[in-house]
């Protein structure tokens, strides 16, 4: 027992390696890259925050929300509204921001749960859709399409290398927890519920309650990265509500591969460097990325990651054979 | 407040319930038959409005003009609807649902980029066409006649479509194929052929709708996605796949519009989305729709 433990750490570190080349990387890279991308890559760590989140209910739960927007932009703006009218403490709007995206997330899923499969998409996409008209519309609470400016982090973190630092270590722990949570007895009864509700509900397990908590877990992380990107970008504006928003994590998950943890990481990281490339000299983007992603689903079924480790397991098999 | 108001909204409730159906119809049928849930339903609707435009301004001709630019868009429309089911869709059948919508997902975000590039981000808009240019008084209130043309266009839709699933050798199949697709297939009947004939259908009635509503208000640069949510309110107040179920929702959602716009404009789709969590409290999938899992 006591061999197989150390033999499983030992190849955990063996696999492991490249997450610490990845985090060293990210050490180091406000040293090797100009602003303009830094700013770029701290983009991607909140976007890949948010497309973790979001796999939590489609890749492990095996759900597909299409309104994760409204909890992204409910945690800026529970923030930047608590930072700007009411003058509060920046940790507290930073936490208030992610409780507003949470209690929320409760509300509408409460309603969502009740739904599988398309259904659900279509629902969370509704309430998504409400909440930003919601935000959009009520001028003198929210600014309405004004959104709110004057978000600024506190003085140590006013410096776009420091705040690359905090958005790197909040990415890092929330990462882990994540990976944690999905690697955990309740990571593993979600995934039971994705491959087959029927049975797991036959052993006992309350899968609408189980639902729910995923949902909420779900919508805190989005809220997160939310209240990340607020002082980030100095302010919020309705946009970060809207369905494309909802959108992003969802081509970028499927993108970068849905089954494996890293897949959403893979997927934001691309598309967001490649958004920024593609902006330098055109403002079709949308259609270079519509077609990107057909040519994926058609070409590579598990997304990028998913083709990579395809094709790493049967090296693997093949290496073995004789 | 008097009865002619209330009268009036509920008129104009009509008329959206209506102009909902054009659109609701077409994402229900591709749903009810084909399983895949059209995102891109709205973008062909928003395509056929911007194509009626410019087909009608090329035209040139003056009272049918407009009538034919409807008919000829609606049919370019079909043919766009022909080649994303053959060339896109039909690869996709054999995948889970999520590829599926991500496609589709896809493809607005290719046709929103294809209409900035051919028309512009400029609002457009065609004028009502004869005999349907003026407001005819209702109760002392002007109502606009054009809302007659659309809840004419609406009920010969829904006599269309009734007599083609519940009357027709066509619509047996349909409803067959809807219930079990793989004894339809194995009865002989060829079902890639009906899946492209729903789909070509269904693009084809959004393209009607989208040109129908053209001399509405503005041609624009994300009608696609404001129609489409409201018709997603539709769909799942009235049960997805369910041609009543869809007319249910419609005239539902109409007038909740209609009254909500009345009450409170800025909150009139508020109330939408209340309407439709207290249909999914007491029936999940809808007026007419099935429990699925």
């Amino acid at each position: 027992m006591g061999k197989v433990q150390t033999e499983e750490k030992k190849n955990w570190l063996k696999r492991g390696w490249w997450l610490f080349l990845l985090i060293a990387l990210g050490l180091i890279a406000p040293q090797v890259i100009s602003e303009f991308y830094l700013l770029i890559l701290g983009e991607a760590l909140i976007m890949s925050l948010f497309a973790l989140s979001f796999n939590l209910l489609f890749g492990t739960m095996g759900q597909l929300p299409f309104g994760q927007a409204a909890f992204y932009g409910l945690g800026g703006y529970g923030m930047a509204m608590l930072l700007t009218k009411y003058q509060a403490n920046f940790w507290i709007s930073f936490a208030a921001g992610i409780g507003v995206a949470a209690l929320i997330g409760l509300l509408v899923g409460l309603f969502c749960v009740r739904l599988r499969g398309i259904y659900f998409s279509i629902l969370t996409l509704a309430f998504g859709q409400l909440i930003f008209v919601i935000i959009y519309k009520w001028h003198d609470f929210t600014g309405g399409d004004d959104g709110i400016q004057g978000v600024f982090p506190p003085e140590f973190l006013k410096d776009p290398v420091a705040y690359y630092y905090f958005i790197l270590i909040i990415f890092c722990l929330s990462a882990l927890i994540l990976w944690r949570i999905i690697h955990s007895p309740f990571g593993y009864t979600l995934q039971a519920m994705r491959e087959n509700s029927e049975r797991t509900e036959f052993l006992g397990i309350p899968i609408a309650r189980y639902m729910l908590m995923a949902f909420v877990i779900s919508a805190a992380f989005t809220g997160l990265a939310g209240a990340l990107w607020a002082p980030f970008y100095r302010s919020v504006a309705p946009s970060t509500l809207m369905w494309v928003k909802s959108g992003e994590p969802v081509m970028a998950t499927i993108l970068g591969g849905a089954g494996l943890f890293f897949g959403p990481v893979l997927g934001t990281f691309l598309l967001t460097f490649i958004h920024a490339y593609l902006l330098g000299f055109t403002h079709f983007w949308p259609i270079i990325m519509g077609v990107l992603i057909l040519l994926v689903i058609f070409l590579l079924p598990g997304g990028i990651l998913g083709f990579i480790k395809e094709k790493w397991d049967n090296r693997q098999k093949q290496n073995q054979k004789p | 407040m008097s009865f002619d108001v209330l009268f009036n909204q509920f008129l104009s409730g009509i008329a959206r319930g209506a102009l909902l159906f054009l659109v609701a119809s077409g994402l229900s049928l591709t749903f009810g038959v084909l399983r895949v849930l059209n995102f891109a339903h709205g973008s062909l609707y928003m395509l056929g409005a911007f194509l009626a435009y410019s087909i009608w301004q090329r035209l040139l001709i003056p009272v049918v003009g407009f009538y034919l630019a409807t008919l000829i868009s609606a049919l370019i429309m079909a043919g766009i609807g022909l080649l994303i089911e053959y060339y896109i869709l039909r690869r996709l059948y054999s995948r889970g649902w999520p590829e599926q919508l991500l496609a589709t997902y896809a493809l607005i975000l290719i046709i929103t980029d294809i209409v900035k590039w051919f028309w512009g981000g400029e609002f457009l808009s065609i004028p009502r066409p004869k005999p349907f240019t003026g407001a005819v008084s209702i109760f002392g209130f002007p109502f606009p006649s054009y809302n007659f043309f659309i809840i004419l266009l609406g009920v010969a839709l829904v006599v269309f479509l009734w007599w083609l699933i519940y009357k027709t050798r066509l619509g047996d199949i349909i409803r067959a194929a809807a219930h079990d697709r793989d004894m339809v297939s194995a009865l002989g009947i060829p079902i890639p052929w009906l899946f492209t004939c729903i789909f070509v259908l269904g693009a084809f009635i959004a393209g009607l709708s989208g040109a129908a509503t053209a001399p509405y208000g503005a041609i624009a640069l994300g009608m696609d996605i404001d129609i489409i949510i409201e018709c997603f309110a539709v769909v799942v107040i009235g049960g997805m796949g369910s041609l009543p179920g869809t007319l249910l929702g419609s005239l539902i959602v109409g007038q909740v519009y209609s009254f909500g716009i009345m009450y409170k404009p800025e909150l009139a789709l508020a109330f939408i989305f209340m309407v439709m969590a207290i249909v999914l409290i007491i029936r999940p999938w809808g007026f007419f729709g099935r429990p699925e899992r």
